[in-house]
């Protein structure tokens, strides 16, 4: 047996370590241990303070996914409070989110994850004739994706920017691949392990088209990010205000914050999303998948085939509450639910739904740091983060020294991530869990579908058929979460189309409200109030809890998505979804694991978010060891 | 080694696009006209910079921001104008091999590198708060410091020390310069800094070989030596007393002035008034939102962000703009000190 180290796993969000224990004559990973390697404490940051500025802390918990956090936060302080929002801002809210989905799966897919797949190496061998033939070729053969969106609007004639099948095209961009490797400074593409076998596996011509496109988004890519920036001012990191949203709208003022103008951009940047997502990211998606899948690469599954959990979006029309399980009556995207075991088959899967009560009941979600870096007085069991205690708890690796590892202890703490757990069982999060859910839940006929849960029903049958696999054969794999991620990435899209027109429609009906301010004075706040704010990041179920208390913040904790997948083992011996997801995969060159990069990167981590400090409960903050004593700034 | 001419030719620009590049960077940079000539010339003979850019505790969002910057591309900064030899975003490898990389450019390129720091080093735990291939953060930083030629502080973690460092900070993060002493440090704060900041910055090191002119903060004067509130297109209703009461009021129709609602923008230093984001877009106050300030010094205990700033005087119905603008000044003394930095980065020339 081989242990082998890979840190810092990079073109992720923040810190992770990875150790594979590999028996070298199969090439199976037998075990593997995922270390979340950071820590920040912004829940206790945020204790004491005032409910209605907890966006725009909790929002610094990513700057990736940027926004989703700070979603998270007004839902839940209105939750509490018992804020409903104007229906402009429900929409408003929804186009912001479905840009998030939109941009942040793009980017993930391009930047982050492709040079898992393909190489500027092997893309230097392509004829940029024979690519521009294939990428016809596979618009032909995939472009039919595109037409499963609906369009509401129906306003775009033509596509502007996509797709740019030219040999002139891919000349120009492997020209400067080829420059960048002459000039002997490789800068991103350095010292990777190009060498891989696993690059081998596409054509040349793909490795090109895809490489092209990876250096074309990397400027598209800030241009689907418009609508954010354009209705919360920024990005990363968009405002938004408790009870609704702060750009109001008037159709007759230039200097309003949104007015004609305005609207016509966002309009434009949809349309350059569609663009983007349904005639690159998707084609691209499906080729180098298709070829992967028939060469039989389905690794990687792990937990997704045992247990999937997500809390459902996109609600159509403001709602009253979420506790209470108005908001669920109003979703779009019904990914509300837990599904086990659906590798055996969609018929044979078990279905369990995920409501208001799920979310305040102290058994359904509980956090577990048996083998995280913090104390709990009975470490055999978990508390709902209502409850939850946090008390750094800092032990060392198994081999080295406290501040040098050789090896992390898996039989102890070895990770500042704690183990969220449903029932007392770990849960895969993200676009496939959501996707499994959904497929279902649909099904199965435990819901009447909405036209986005059509759509991805829809989607999910046709890439099969492409495929030629049933849906729980190629779904949870690497592959398949890697392309439920992009198929996602249109559900974003056609919400965007969808809102931007409701959203027209009723500014057109006279209506122009984006606030609603009857409770922002915190005298009008009862004493004590508790909330849940749940939203799906493009990373997974997030959920954020708040208790306020003479208007301010009592306790404020967040269970984000990659504390769900990175999750270090709980006491009854279940591993989270990364260290499931490696030992179902099979490594070429264990020094080498491209493999596992790329089984870890299909889940888009982010351990900035998945590494805060939870709920002291009592703990004086002063009692967080600081070594050193050097003051604060 | 290669001019940035020379890889403009090579990648098929023209001399004409060549010199309008480097007319809109000397914009960018806030430079006058009659430095064009220099800009040109500094792009025909300089090099592409290595830059080795480290993440310590950090949400990412400067380089997000980064990518987001137009002009120039962030695209052309990456692959034409800087070599980022080690980044743990966007870096293909990972690794011990990666970890290697970074200490052979250093050992190649030392005293001639620019080191980019996003986020902060935690002290508390001996380090451990922040680890990196098994090593505190604090440490990473301190090597890769050594014979770097310059340190960019990126953003208001490495800067001032941001949501991490705000109370009771139970990390014990700090920002960079208070771990390093002995470099030329450039903050560039903002959570996140505007991503043509960023470029501009990095433009102005690569093309003039020197550090831009800092205020008594460290941070670069032509990015830095306005207030929001100076360039703020809502200034005017500030000055005529016209204010929005209460969001999405009558006056938030009207776009009048944020400051009653909390807006931070008459205290805080940055470009979101003239640059704004994504390419002049929008920014928060246009958006409806006041400034959160998030590019000033602890800005997250100076909260609640919808109290408003009372130490500003309220002008009454068409009030004096010239003695608004004094008064306003006079309230936030402090950044606009200029500092003696020397204008030449020293090449330290130290091999280990």
């Amino acid at each position: 047996m081989k242990r082998v180290v890979v840190d810092p796993v990079t073109r992720i969000e923040g810190h992770l370590r990875i150790e594979l224990i590999v028996d070298e004559k199969t090439g199976k990973v037998k075990d593997a241990v995922s270390a979340g390697t950071m820590w920040r404490g912004i829940e206790l940051i945020l204790r004491g303070r005032d409910p209605r500025d907890a966006w725009a802390f909790a929002q610094r918990i990513c700057g990736v996914c940027t926004s989703i956090h700070a979603y998270a936060s007004v839902r839940c302080v209105e939750d509490a409070l018992g804020i409903r929002i104007p229906k402009n801002a429900n929409y408003i809210r929804n186009i912001m989110y479905g840009t998030l989905q939109a941009h942040d799966h793009t980017v993930h897919f391009y930047h982050l994850h492709a040079l898992d797949w393909v190489s500027p190496v092997e893309a230097l061998k392509a004829d940029p004739v024979a690519t521009a033939a294939l990428q016809n070729k596979l618009l032909e053969k995939y472009g039919g994706i595109a037409e499963l969106m609906p369009d509401p609007l129906g306003h775009r004639a033509y596509p502007r920017k996509f797709p740019k099948a030219t040999p002139g095209y891919f000349r120009a961009f492997q020209e400067k691949i080829k420059k960048l490797v002459e000039s002997g400074q490789l800068g991103i593409f350095a010292a990777h392990w190009w060498d891989h076998p696993d690059y081998k596996l596409l054509p040349p011509e793909v490795h090109l088209m895809a490489v092209a496109h990876y250096l074309n988004m990397l400027d598209v890519q800030r241009e689907l990010f418009i609508p954010q920036v354009v209705f919360g001012g920024k990005n990363p990191h968009p405002h938004y205000i408790v009870g609704g949203m702060m750009c109001s709208i008037s159709m007759d003022d230039m200097n309003a914050p949104i007015n004609a103008e305005k609207l016509a951009v966002v309009e434009d940047a949809i349309y350059t999303q569609a663009e983007a997502v349904n005639l690159f990211y998707l084609v691209d998606l499906l080729a180098i998948g298709h070829i992967y899948v028939q060469k039989g690469w389905t690794y990687g599954g792990g937990l997704a085939k045992k247990r999937v959990l997500g809390y459902g979006e996109f609600p159509d029309e403001p709602y009253d509450d979420i506790k209470g399980g108005d908001y669920h009556n109003k979703i779009l995207y019904h990914s509300n639910g837990v599904v086990e075991d659906f590798a055996l088959g969609v018929d044979k899967a078990k279905y369990y739904p995920m409501v208001g009560k799920d979310f305040t009941d102290p058994e359904v979600i509980q956090e577990f740091v048996a083998h995280s870096w913090y104390k709990y007085p009975d470490e055999s069991k978990g508390l709902h983060p209502w409850e939850g205690i946090t008390e750094p708890n800092y032990t060392g690796p198994k081999e080295g020294t406290k501040t040098h590892w050789k090896y992390l202890d898996e039989q102890g703490k070895y990770s500042w991530l704690k183990s969220p757990r449903w029932r007392g069982k770990p849960c895969e999060v993200g676009p496939l869990a959501r996707y499994i859910i959904t497929y279902t839940a649909v099904k199965q006929g435990h819901i009447k579908p909405s036209w986005m849960d059509e759509l991805i029903v829809n989607q999910i049958d046709t890439v099969s058929k492409v495929l030629g696999v049933p849906p729980h054969v190629w779904l949870p794999t690497t592959v398949g979460r890697t392309a439920a991620r992009g198929l996602e990435a249109q559900v974003g899209v056609a919400a965007n189309l969808y809102f931007f027109k409701k959203l027209i429609d009723n500014i057109k009906a006279g209506d122009t409200a984006v606030a609603n301010m009857e409770k922002w004075e915190p005298e009008k706040w009862p004493k004590e109030a508790k909330g849940v704010g749940i939203t799906e990041a493009p990373r997974g179920a997030l959920g954020h809890w708040v208790i306020i208390k003479d208007g301010k913040i009592e306790n404020y904790q967040c269970v984000v998505p990659t504390t769900w997948n990175g999750s270090p083992r709980d006491p009854m011996g279940g591993q989270g979804a990364f260290e499931e997801c490696m030992k179902d995969t099979v490594v070429k060159v264990p020094e080498k694991p491209v493999e596992v990069l790329k089984g870890i990167h299909s889940f888009d981590p982010c351990l900035a978010c998945s590494t805060h400090l939870y709920d002291t409960e009592g703990n004086e903050i002063v009692e967080v060891k600081v070594q050193g004593g050097i003051p604060a700034c | 080694m290669e001019t940035f001419w020379d890889t403009f030719k090579r990648h098929g620009v023209s001399r004409r696009d060549f010199l309008k590049f480097a007319t809109t960077i000397t914009g960018m940079m806030g430079l006058a006209p009659t430095m064009i000539p220099e800009v040109v010339r500094a792009m025909e003979t300089k090099p592409r910079v290595p830059v080795i850019w480290i993440h310590g505790l950090e949400c990412t969002c400067c380089s997000e921001s980064f990518i987001r910057s137009a002009t120039p591309l962030a695209s052309d900064v990456v692959l034409s104008m800087i070599s980022l030899e080690y980044d743990d975003t966007l870096s293909a490898a990972a690794g011990e091999p990666l970890e290697e990389h970074r200490k052979k450019i250093m050992k190649e390129y030392w005293g001639n590198y620019i080191l980019a720091v996003e986020g902060n080093p935690p002290l508390g735990e001996d380090g451990m708060y922040c680890i990196v291939a098994g090593k505190p953060f604090l440490e990473h930083l301190k090597e890769s410091a050594e014979g770097a030629k310059a340190i960019i502080a990126w953003g208001s973690c490495a800067s001032w020390g941001c949501v991490q460092a705000a109370k009771p900070n139970p990390t014990t993060a700090v920002p960079v310069d208070k771990v390093i002493t002995n470099k030329p440090i450039i903050k560039v704060p903002g959570c996140p800094p505007i991503a043509e900041v960023m470029t501009g910055v990095v433009m102005y090191l690569v093309l003039f070989d020197r550090i831009p002119p800092l205020d008594s903060q460290g941070r670069p004067k032509m990015f830095y030596g306005n207030r929001i509130h100076d360039t703020c297109y809502r200034r005017a209703f500030f000055n005529a007393g016209q204010f929005v009461e209460r969001f999405d009021d009558e006056n938030a129709k009207k776009g009048w002035c944020l400051y009653k609602v909390g807006c931070r923008g008459p205290t805080t230093y940055n470009q979101c008034g003239s640059i704004r984001w994504y390419n002049g877009l929008s920014y928060p106050i246009q958006a409806g939102h006041g400034c959160i300030g998030c590019a000033e010094k602890d800005f997250w205990d100076n909260g609640p962000f919808y109290q408003r700033l009372t130490s500003i005087p309220v002008p009454k119905q068409e009030a004096d703009a010239d003695k608004v603008g004094a008064a306003v000044a006079a309230a936030a003394v402090g950044g606009a000190i200029i500092h003696g930095v020397a204008s030449k980065i020293r090449n330290s020339g130290k091999k280990e």
